[in-house]
């Protein structure tokens, strides 16, 4: 594990408070591990995929459509039997099939999305830290490799009380 | 939800995964016996074929259909719900969302085998699925009831993303707190999620699209179900007003049904810390305005058809209300339209037993008016020659109620295996609600 400090809280304003005064004293790598989408997670600095999600969800929901179209047209090309009295390539009747394959493939892209992203962003945090959160523990974390000594001696005066050892 | 410690909320819902009742017993027996009785019912049908029911002509859609149609109904509003209360950023969410949502999994997936013991040589449903036969035929994409297939097993899919998704915090949680067999379980399912600050505010980036999906997709899968019926020529079904009855239906059955299912989890796991008096007030006034609205599409139903002056639609809606089925008109008029109306009064809504009478007489009388839309039509077509009666067998009735053992089974193993409440976004609302409280503490 790189040289940094980790600090244990079980209140979420404390973990809250200790990321703001690391803030106010110039640490902005700090990183936080939480049960649950307390306020302290959305204070941190963030560099990672989220705002791609929209993106892949909607280019997973026109590949739907897309094979929703092909299925239905090919398929009906291929019989070429007029069945109901509607034309071969009937699109009203045809739309509700492609809206429903358009939002499977959203919902299914956004997923797959969801899971390949949080894999990728949770490798910036040591496992071994990752594993201290629970209900009763919010863990920060403050990468100390390459930070100026003041910046260091700031870090480890907010996280003191909270600071724990953990074995890599 | 009343003041309560973060840890003990994972304590509380860990221990109605842990901890077994008798009444837990109680349920899964009686649902066990339903099941047992419907699979031997079913098999009897597979053996001797859908003569051992009451289906005849005219009317070929009876009470497997019905059941079919009130469990898709069900399932609507469990996602619905929950979804709505997320985008509302409701804290009622927390305590009732995830039962919700598993509601709707299981009704949903009780609903799709009816059409499978219907077609009666179920062992050919393969045909359903877009892929061409022996004769090299593709499905008719032109077919409400191929849309049918495609709108339930989309529905199916995204409802239980939905529900997985939600759970993945949970999941994570729990991989490090539970022991024995579970962990392992557990730390599969979550998918290695571990709540660092990227992986939330992905999480919560990912989860308001998903949402997003859900919501049209909820709505659009009980219209495609009404359009089964309302894309025909018959009297009492050809109605442009279909698609938003079914959905309203739908909306109010499937609360009927949670009230029902989270009275049972609270009364049964002592859950009454988080599933408040709040909670059952607010879904009584949905239970209401949903009553109100129903009210207002049978009067209109009943206004068009006499306004119209279509005979064959008029004598359907005559016999409905005066013919053989009359007592079960007005007992469906009863428990949705007449019944539900106690819940102006905020006593009746805060009066648990109330609420729950009323929840059972909306959940049997929506069973009933589906089989009465569906059965009068059919009995009472254009040629009088060929009108007739139907009665459900006993076979066929027992199969009906092995659905209603099926989806309560697995609810019952489901509440064993995962948590019924969401304990991250519990954690979550009860820190906001002590922030609330006193904000100077978590003011920094």
């Amino acid at each position: 594990m790189p040289e940094e400090l980790v600090a244990v809280y079980a209140d979420p304003d404390e973990a809250l408070r200790a990321v703001l005064s690391l803030r106010d004293r110039g640490v902005s790598n700090a990183q936080v591990s939480s049960p649950a989408a307390f306020p302290v997670v959305h204070e941190v600095e963030h560099t990672g995929h989220s705002r791609a999600l929209g993106w892949v969800a909607l280019v997973g929901g026109l590949t739907g459509l897309a094979c929703a179209t092909a299925l239905e047209v090919g398929t009906s090309k291929a019989l070429g039997l007029i069945v109901g009295g509607k034309p071969i390539v009937a699109w009203t009747a045809f739309g509700v099939v492609m809206f429903e394959l358009t939002m499977l493939f959203a919902g299914a892209s956004n997923f797959l999305a969801l899971a390949i992203f949080s894999a990728h962003s949770r490798r910036k945090v040591a496992k071994a830290v990752r594993d201290l959160v629970s209900s009763e523990r919010i863990v920060v974390t403050v990468s100390l490799a390459g930070m100026d000594p003041k910046l260091r001696d700031a870090a480890r005066g907010v996280l003191g009380g909270a600071l724990a050892e953990v074995t890599p | 939800m009343s003041e309560v410690s973060l840890a003990q909320i994972e304590k509380d819902t860990v221990a109605t995964m842990s901890e077994t009742t008798w009444r837990y017993w109680l349920a899964l027996g009686i649902a066990l016996s339903l099941v047992a009785l419907g699979g031997w019912a079913w098999s009897v049908a597979l053996r001797q074929g859908l003569g051992i029911t009451g289906l005849n002509e005219p009317v070929m859609w009876g009470a497997l259909i019905t059941t079919f149609v009130f469990f898709i109904g069900v399932s609507h509003s469990g996602t619905l719900v929950s979804a709505i209360l997320f985008f509302t950023r409701s804290p009622l969410r927390a305590a009732i969302g995830r039962s919700a949502e598993a509601m709707t999994v299981f009704t949903i997936m009780t609903a799709g085998l009816y059409p499978i013991v219907h077609i009666g040589r179920s062992w050919l449903f393969f045909f359903v699925l877009p892929y061409p036969n022996q004769r090299q035929l593709w499905m008719n994409f032109r077919s409400p009831l191929t849309w049918d297939v495609f709108a339930i097993t989309s529905y199916v899919t995204v409802s239980m993303l939905f529900l997985y998704m939600g759970m993945l915090p949970d999941l994570a949680l729990l991989a490090r707190q539970v022991k024995s067999w579970r962990r392992p379980l557990y730390r599969v399912l979550s998918l290695g999620f571990s709540g660092t600050d990227g992986e939330w505010r992905i999480f919560e980036k990912a989860y308001p699209i998903f949402a997003g999906v859900v919501i049209p997709l909820a709505v659009s899968v009980h219209s495609v179900v009404s359009w089964d019926f309302a894309m025909t020529v018959m009297p009492g079904w050809h109605s442009a007003i279909f698609a938003p009855y079914f959905v309203a239906g739908a909306i109010f059955s499937g609360i009927a049904v949670a009230v029902l299912l989270l009275s049972g989890l609270r009364r049964g796991y002592h859950l009454e810390r988080y599933i408040t008096p709040k909670h059952f007030d607010m879904l009584a006034k949905l239970l209401l305005a949903m009553s109100l609205v129903m009210t207002f599409v049978y009067a209109t139903e009943f206004f068009m058809a006499f306004y119209r002056g279509s005979k064959a639609e008029m004598e359907v809606f005559r016999w409905r209300a005066t013919g053989t089925y009359a007592p079960v008109f007005w007992g469906v008029v009863i428990s949705n339209s007449v019944a539900p109306l106690a819940l102006f009064w905020s006593r009746a809504r805060n009066h648990l037993p109330t609420l729950i009478t009323i929840s059972v007489l909306v959940t049997v009388g929506m069973w009933f008016e589906r089989f009465l839309f569906i059965v009068t039509t059919l009995a009472r077509s254009f040629v009088s020659q060929n009108w007739g009666n139907y009665i459900p067998s006993w076979k066929e009735s027992f199969i009906c109620l092995g659905g209603f053992g099926w989806f309560l089974m697995l609810f019952l193993i489901f509440i064993k295996l995962f948590p019924c409440m969401a304990i991250s976004e519990s954690m979550q609302s009860q820190h906001a609600v002590d922030a609330a409280v006193t904000p100077e503490a978590s003011h920094a």
